[in-house]
């Protein structure tokens, strides 16, 4: 990944339908030839970002860059930006090829039909589907209905693509193949991606960087490993749904919990106060352990999860409030546990993350 | 269950139903195979015999029934019914676009349009002749003031048709094709075309049949020269003869004839309509 | 929104509508203003001016024959509209609910739809041979045994258009009501009928009360259609019956063209009253 220049930059974007706002000033940059998940949940407005970057939709206020130029007041079909839709919006009267030769033959400079046979061509072998040229778009598969919307949108040679939830109507096993392909065949051209995914697995995976949006505002943008490890706010942790989150009062170098109180050694500006500590950083011990690492949650066995690589065990607390363990199977068998029996749960203090409203320690 | 005595009586009385929709045209059709030229448009049939239509073909030795007038009138109707099926759908698919966007006024100009199929002939009719006797001064003629009243009328059907077929069809394509750098006017007519053009189809066919057959703003707004609806009700006034009866049975087919072509072309778009609800389904 | 393409949106939309509204403005809207316009002015004998006057409204509400005629058509319509209301709704009731199978009813429709494409005039003259002294209704009659003597008011009376005109409405308002029964969930009447409910109570309570927006489209169609009317009453009546329509036809033969406005504007005020009534048993903006 070389860092060099933003590709596109948002400045102030922000766009409304009625009094919903689904973009709150969004001030935005990415980088040049690299791969950017945009993670949100459904209705933080990661769609209509979207939308507003490749054109379909205008900004109430705010300018867009792209490649240094000034596109805001540009028509779509002006802006040299790829779109990948999430039901693909293959032209179902044309063939495959000719689905992928379209932007070639209607678009505004004339390209010479030699040109467009090799380039639609490479194109289609690029993503895998030579042979299939001549099908209609209903004789092929959802995996391959969204290699062909790639390669419709790659043939143009487009700076940026914008996938819309690209894998979001593929079944699990194939939306992890095209993950690791999406990855690879960005990486053998000069484009960056701009990945809009509501799965947090998937945007941890695939993004070279990771934007989290939320409430129409992007609220932290950073490495996958950055965010995984230091959520900037509660709800960034929330969202990543790796962290059991407690809420109680932070006083005096110290967070109140559920679990009694637990040291703090640093705290990050949030507006409540909130204890994190991922699920794989939780250990199970028997009630009458005595070599805990740290605070004591009382907590009852629900049930538990094979993941393969590993398994979820799922507790309650005296709250009725349900906390998960990770347990890697890389780090031995796991216990066995017997349903309705009562644990207690434990961790290293240092490893968790302390979110509180005063900030200042 | 009292719906299980209800359901037969009611089948029953569909079929006398559709008895009442049809009795008549059998009976006329049976009556224009009366013989002639002496046989008259009642009962009972003489002798069966294909004489009238030969009358209307010109095919039968002179005599003291005239030939329908219709020869002329009905190159007029099937040219103004072109004329009109064209501008009608032209305006109608440009008007169901527009209404794709909100904007401001959209019910006013929704109802006006509207409006064309729900004023009665009578008045389109008489408001159009008095414009043009009384104000422009202008003569009236079928492919000048009624192709204009007949384009009020149709308009609106096709307008209704291609809002139907337009609200369910989904813009990802048209952005797709944005995207691609192909500008809007390329767009609509590569993808949004292609893609409604059963509906396009259907608004044709409405507009055609409506205008061919049109007949109170047309009796207003033509002038001297008559189209097909106009030579048959002139014969209204004067004696009756089968010859009148197998005309109405040619033009009913005829009207099938077209419909059988709307059905073939429909069919052959059919397939791309298919393709396009699969995509659909998917998403 | 970004003022350039709000711009640019706001064009398109002005291009693709002012072809159609300059059109419906300049042939419709003008026209019916123009009818109201002329039927205050100055009629002579072959010609007419433009000096306002109230002479031409005296006249039609003098004359028995013109008000006569507002009357015929207000009872024409009051019967043809219940008429094709009462023959339709059975078997609106029957394809739209009682027929299981989507095919049968499409079909059934599709039946029902067909006459259409048989000439207007054509379908009206055929109730000619039907209704004559020795049409076939004549003639079936006397060979079952029923009259004796053909019956002759069938034909050129008011009874001819009456028949003529329900048979060509009545499937506008079969359309309509058989759509809007076509949308009730089965599972309310199942349900109903779980609870004891007779088919009678499941009709006044649930069916009629949910196909009545239909009941109101169709008799829109119907009223708008019959008090329009000319050709029928003209050709089965034998100009016996007299409508607003045949007043304007005859007026405008004569080129007593503000006496036919007047008429022109009566009918359109009637219309107005008609359709506005309806529109307020239902909100349609709702139903729909």
């Amino acid at each position: 990944m070389t860092q060099s220049d933003p590709i596109f930059r948002l400045e102030g974007v922000t766009r409304r339908y009625g009094n919903l706002t689904a973009l709150d000033g969004i001030d935005f940059g990415a980088e040049d030839n690299s791969y950017i998940a945009l993670l949100g949940p459904s209705g933080s407005g990661k769609t209509s970002l979207l939308r507003v970057i490749a054109g379909f939709e205008a900004p109430d206020t705010g300018r867009i860059w792209f490649q240094g130029r000034d596109i805001t007041d540009l028509p779509a079909h002006e802006r040299g930006i790829g779109f990948v839709f999430q039901n693909f919006a293959l032209f179902p009267h044309l063939t495959i090829f000719e689905n992928v030769a379209f932007g070639l033959r209607n678009g505004a400079t004339k390209v010479p039909d030699a040109e467009i046979t090799d380039r639609v061509r490479a194109s289609i072998d690029m993503v895998g589907l030579a042979g299939l040229e001549d099908r209609n778009p209903d004789q092929i598969s959802g995996g391959q209905k969204q290699r062909v919307a790639l390669a419709r949108s790659l043939v143009m040679q487009p700076k940026l693509v914008l996938l819309d939830e690209p894998l979001g109507a593929l079944d699990a096993n194939l939306r992890e193949r095209m993950q690791t392909e999406l990855r690879t065949i960005r990486e053998r051209l000069d484009v960056t991606f701009l990945h809009v995914t509501g799965s947090e697995t998937e945007a941890l995976a695939m993004g070279d960087r990771v934007a989290v949006l939320d409430a129409g505002r992007i609220v932290q943008y950073d490495t996958p490993d950055a965010i995984y490890d230091r959520p900037i706010i509660s709800d960034v942790a929330l969202f990543l749904n790796r962290f059991n989150l407690f809420e109680g009062t932070l006083k005096d170098g110290s967070f109140h919990g559920a679990f009694g109180a637990a040291p703090v050694s640093s705290v990050r500006a949030n507006d409540s106060d909130v204890y994190a500590i991922r699920y794989d950083r939780t250990r199970i011990f028997d009630t009458d352990a005595s070599d805990l690492p740290g605070p004591a949650l009382p907590v009852r066995y629900l049930a538990s999860e094979y993941l393969g690589s590993s398994i979820i065990f799922l507790f309650e607390t005296a709250d009725h409030k349900t906390v998960e363990v990770d347990h890697h199977l890389s780090l031995g068998e796991p216990r066995d546990l017997s349903v309705g029996q009562n644990y207690i749960l434990s961790w290293d203090p240092a490893q968790a993350i302390v979110f509180g409203k005063e900030a200042a320690q | 269950m009292e719906s299980k005595i209800l359901k037969p009586i009611l089948a029953v009385y569909v079929g006398l139903f559709i008895l009442f929709l049809y009795g008549p045209f059998i009976v006329l059709s049976i009556l224009s195979f009366q013989q002639g030229p002496e046989g008259g448009p009642q009962f009972p049939i003489i002798e069966w015999s294909t004489y009238w239509y030969q009358h209307l073909f010109g095919l039968t030795p002179p005599s003291r029934i005239a030939p329908l007038p219709v020869g002329e009138a009905l190159v007029r109707s099937l040219t103004l019914a072109f004329m009109t099926m064209v501008t009608a759908t032209v305006l109608g698919v440009m008007a169901a676009q527009a209404f794709r966007k909100r904007f401001r006024g959209a019910g006013v100009v929704f109802y006006l349009i509207v409006l064309g199929m729900m004023v009665p002939g009578v008045l389109t009719g008489l408001g159009t002749s008095l414009l043009a006797n009384n104000v422009v001064g202008i003569e009236r003629h079928w492919w000048s003031t009624a192709f204009l009243a007949h384009v009020v009328y149709t308009f609106p059907f096709a307008f209704l048709v291609m809002l139907a077929i337009l609200n369910r069809f989904d813009g990802s394509v048209e952005e797709a094709s944005w995207s691609l750098g192909v500008s809007p006017i390329t767009t609509f007519r590569k993808v949004t075309f292609p893609l409604i053009f059963p509906g396009v189809l259907s608004a044709m066919l409405f507009a055609f049949t409506l205008s061919f057959d049109e007949f109170p703003r047309t009796l207003f707004a033509s002038g001297r020269d008559q189209t097909l609806p106009l030579a048959i009700y002139g014969t209204f006034s004067v004696e009756i003869h089968p010859n009148i009866f197998a005309f109405g049975v040619m033009t009913t087919l005829f009207s099938f004839a077209l419909l059988a072509v709307y059905g073939i072309l429909m069919g052959l778009s059919v397939r791309r309509a298919k393709k396009m609800a699969m995509q659909e389904d998917i998403a | 929104m970004s003022a350039a393409i709000g711009k640019r949106q706001k064009a398109t939309t002005f291009q693709l509508l002012a072809p159609g509204v300059v059109w419906m403005i300049l042939f419709l809207v003008a026209p019916i203003m123009m009818i109201v316009y002329v039927s205050f002015w100055t009629q002579t004998t072959f010609a007419i001016n433009s000096t306002l006057t109230l002479d031409s409204w005296r006249n039609f509400f003098a004359s028995e024959a013109y008000v006569g005629a507002l009357w015929t058509t207000i009872r024409l319509w009051l019967i043809v509209l219940t008429l094709t209301f009462l023959i339709g709704y059975p078997a609106a009731l029957y394809v739209g609910l009682l027929v299981k199978s989507k095919t049968v009813a499409t079909v059934l429709l599709v039946l029902c739809v067909i006459p259409f494409w048989t000439s207007f005039l054509i379908r009206v003259l055929a109730w000619r041979p039907m209704l004559g002294k020795e049409g076939a209704i004549n003639i079936i009659l006397q060979k079952v045994g029923l009259i004796d003597t053909p019956i002759e008011v069938l034909l050129f009376s008011e009874l001819s258009v009456i028949i003529g005109m329900t048979q060509i409405y009545v499937v506008f308002m079969v359309g309509p009501i058989a759509f809007m029964l076509g949308r009730i969930d089965r599972n309310i009447i199942e349900a109903a009928r779980d609870l004891g409910a007779g088919f009678g109570r499941i009709f006044w309570k649930i069916i009629f009360p949910l196909s009545l927006p239909g009941v109101v489209v169709g008799a829109i169609f119907v009223s708008v259609m019959v008090l329009g009317e000319f050709a029928t009453s003209g050709a089965l009546s034998g100009r016996k019956v007299n409508l607003l329509g045949n007043i304007i036809v005859t007026q405008v033969g004569s080129l007593k063209w503000a006496m036919a406005s007047v008429v022109g504007v009566i009918l359109t005020i009637l219309l107005g009253i008609v359709v506005a009534g309806f529109l307020r048993i239902v909100d349609l903006k709702r139903e729909i």
